[in-house]
């Protein structure tokens, strides 16, 4: 290049010989070898000449972002970039890409850049006329069979919702699939980005996790086997949004996908996780989509969701139920015996030959026996049947089936619930006041993340809470102070019920900086970690009663040790009534006996009115009496989500 | 004292975090027969990570990349057919209850698969649904010898 470029202009006629003869040479190797590079030049220069460098979807293709120390590339792996500094400038990885689409074909095609990076040569072929006849690579074979195989017909964006007993997951995962034009949803491949790891250890993975230090891929497979891991094994029901993406947008989505094989991003469970990641893939398919900018900096996968809703690119949505649900759904087509029956046969009880007996009447004998199967394979699924058993049993349960006929019905509709998407937004701010004896207050309260039990229900599991780092403040018009009411780090609850089919533990963590009373009568803000483990049952017309063994550990405070361990408990029923109204009573009561000895007690009575999509009202009576102090305070707080 | 405070809250939350997000790991497929789930070895509340045995995207462009069969015996019934021996293999149970319903997306999909025209699926899947027990002949049946008792009733439609 350097060569070319200090060559003098030929002019005269007059070159010495030596000249004359260096010049012919100098033709001689450009034409058997420098032609390209010449005209890598003219590319280089033409690329330069459109900015196509600073062109939105290069940064797309690239990931490159702005940062705190300039503008850099979120991929990791240097193997993503041709350029050395590839990762900080887009120029050079666009200098570079350009002159290695011209290198001359090796023995492997696909290891060729035309065929490493499809999604980059599409576009720049594109934007420059390349005339990819002239180029000694002028298409990537491996992709295009890669293709041929797949046949996509269109793309979803997936999201499996919360595990009905574990409110954590709400915070969930979101995948890509691309259907085929093989004509069943099963066959559809399932695009994920995901941190690669045999860590097993709870809170070292979530350090490294924070901190970027696992690698995250992208990975590929068959949508069955998806499911098999979220509806058959999590019990996780999965939402389908399918996209408006052209064949072109997926096809442009693939290549990207494609080039990002084997390729290194680190994993950060907030921000670069999952769900944010995928986006550049979406991103990549349609040029001018920006749902990479669009993202928070705490990207939760329910959020990105409505993000493409926003974006106006989903066109239908479906419900896939989970392995649980359906058999919720089956159980309540039945009368109790017959649901019993389907339940004892499944835990091999009863033979198989109860389900054609007399205690199960002719027009309920499919459904008690399709319970049957898929109650067993719940079980199965977790793991408390051991496989030799599921094998025999499962085998004489559908044998009887078999012989029920009835073949081609079509399966059960499944009412769906009510979408996630559609239920109220992740960040929550409140206002309100109350009085306290004979005090009065205001107070204001935000929480980023996620969802109450107060709240609306609609889009979420039901008796279920899951809260990161609220804050809360308060005014008292006695003392003429603001103070630091609460910090909720984690607060989670999930009380789920217990019937014939699932026996899960209700259960409840929390930990966090709260204001509370001590032994000389004032408040002050201790920290507290509470768990606590118990049942709850479904009661008609009471609603959802559960009772809880708790532990709680306090530190800080004014008191003489200043810190405080005890146990207790709590009982309490929460009810929603015309999917408005919510209410929720209950009794706790803890003895410290360690530290600072004391008990406290609490009687709550909370209301919640959800007066519109994102707005609703709370109310609650409080009495509590602790280190033999009572004291009684009522709230009321208007709250916004957004 | 605070800084304790602080300290302890962050690792609470950290480890918190960590058993939210911790994930399927180890996955692992247990044969070709009945029963053979693809199990995750631990049972996250959250799945953000995968197995290191299932990265790489495209593979080898093949249909099953992921899938458990490649250990497995490959079947001389439907022998050029690769989607459905891995779509079998991979799907034993649910395919086994929708062939006893005679109904369902896996009946659906082996249909499909086995180019079964639409105008036959009803009668294919009655067809299914009656010789149920001559295609699963027992608990230790594997999709090899599955396929190879469905592919007469595919040949006669």
């Amino acid at each position: 290049m350097m060569k070319k470029k200090g060559m003098p202009p030929c002019a005269s006629g007059r070159i010495p010989f030596l000249f004359a003869l260096l010049f012919i040479l100098a033709l001689s190797c450009g034409d058997a070898s420098g032609q390209p590079a010449a005209s890598a030049d003219v590319l280089v220069r033409k690329a330069r000449g459109l900015g196509l460098a600073q062109d939105p979807y290069w940064l797309t293709l690239l990931h490159y972002k702005p940062g705190i120390a300039g503008r850099r590339s979120l991929v990791d792996d240097p193997r993503f970039f041709l350029s050395p500094s590839g990762n900080r400038d887009p120029s050079a990885e666009m200098d570079a890409t350009l002159h290695a689409f011209l290198q001359p074909a090796g023995d492997d095609e696909a290891a060729h850049p035309v065929c490493r990076f499809v999604a980059r040569f599409a576009w720049l072929k594109e934007r420059l006329a390349l005339d990819e006849t002239k180029l000694p690579v002028p298409e990537c074979r491996r992709f295009n069979n890669i293709l041929r195989d797949i046949r996509p017909s269109s793309v979803s964006l997936i999201f499996p919702a919360a595990h009905i007993n574990s409110p954590a997951s709400m915070f969930g995962h979101t995948l890509l699939t691309v259907d085929t034009a093989h004509g069943s949803r099963l066959l559809a491949w399932a695009i994920n980005y995901t941190a690669v790891t045999t860590e097993t250890f709870g809170p070292l993975f979530a350090v490294k996790g924070l901190f970027g230090l696992y690698p995250g891929y992208f990975s590929m497979m068959p949508y069955y086997t998806k499911l098999q891991e979220y509806n058959d094994i999590e019990q996780r029901d999965i939402w389908e949004y399918r996209l408006n993406f052209t064949r072109d947008e997926i096809t442009r989505l693939l290549m990207h996908a494609y080039e990002m094989d084997h390729i290194r991003s680190d994993y950060y469970f907030f921000d670069e996780n999952c769900s944010y990641v995928l986006f550049f893939l979406l991103d990549a398919g349609r040029p001018g989509l920006r749902l990479t900018d669009e993202c928070r900096p705490w990207v939760i996968p329910l959020d990105t969701v409505r993000l493409v809703q926003q974006n106006g690119l989903v066109v239908d949505t479906a419900w896939r139920p989970s392995r649980a649900s359906r058999v919720r759904s089956l159980a309540s087509l039945l009368p109790q015996q017959e649901r019993l029956a389907a339940r004892s046969v499944a835990l091999g009880e009863s033979r198989a030959q109860r389900l054609t007996g007399p205690d199960v009447a002719q027009e309920h004998r499919t459904v008690t026996a399709d319970l049957a199967a898929e109650y067993l394979q719940y079980r199965y699924a977790k793991k408390e049947v051991p496989s030799d058993a599921f094998n025999e049993r499962f085998l004489q349960i559908l044998g009887e089936r078999s012989r029920m006929g009835g073949a081609g019905k079509g399966d059960y509709e499944i009412p769906a619930p009510p979408r996630p998407d559609q239920g109220h937004l992740s960040n929550r701010l409140s206002f309100g006041g109350g009085v306290r004896e004979n005090d009065s207050f205001i107070e204001m309260g935000i929480r980023p993340a996620y969802h109450g039990l107060m709240d609306d229900d609609s889009g979420y599991v039901e008796g279920s809470q899951i809260i990161f780092t609220g804050i809360g403040l308060r005014y008292s018009f006695e003392t003429e102070r603001l103070m630091l009411q609460n910090v909720d780090l984690i607060d989670i609850v999930s009380i789920s019920p217990r019937g014939d089919f699932f026996q899960p533990v209700s259960w409840k963590v929390r930990t966090g900086l709260a204001r509370k009373p001590g032994e000389d009568g004032m408040d002050h803000l201790v920290y507290d970690l509470t768990a606590g483990a118990g049942l709850a049952w479904d009661i008609p017309l009471l609603g959802l009663f559960y009772v809880m063994g708790e532990v709680e550990g306090d530190l800080g405070g004014r008191s003489e040790e200043r810190w405080a361990l005890g146990s207790g408990g709590s009982a309490g029923v929460l009810r929603s009534i015309d999917g408005t109204w919510k209410i929720h009573a209950f009794a706790r009561d803890v003895y410290y006996a360690l530290g600072d000895r004391h008990n406290a007690l609490e009687l709550s009575f909370q209301a919640g009115f959800a007066c519109r999509a994102n707005g609703s009202l709370t109310a609650g009576v409080t009495w509590k009496r602790s280190y033999g102090v009572r004291d009684t305070e009522g709230t009321l707080s208007w709250n916004l989500f957004f | 004292m605070k800084k304790a405070v602080v300290l302890v809250v962050l690792i609470a939350a950290m480890a918190f975090a960590g058993t939210a997000m911790a994930a399927t790991l180890n996955q692992k497929n247990t044969g070709c027969g009945l029963g053979s789930m693809l199990f995750a070895e631990q049972n996250g509340l959250a799945s953000q990570t995968f197995a290191v045995t299932t990265n790489g995207t495209f593979g080898n462009g093949t249909f099953g990349i992921t899938s458990g069969t490649s250990n497995c015996e490959k079947p001389a019934s439907f022998s050029s057919n690769q989607k459905l021996q891995e779509f079998v293999a991979d799907n034993m149970d649910n395919l086994a209850r929708d062939i006893a319903r005679g109904n369902g997306e896996y009946l659906n999909t082996l249909a499909v698969l086995a180019g079964v025209p639409e105008g036959s699926r009803s009668e294919f899947y009655s067809r299914l649904q009656a010789n149920f027990s001559s295609i699963y002949t027992s608990e230790k049946v594997t999709h090899v010898e599955v396929l190879k008792n469905i592919e007469p009733l595919v040949t006669y439609l």
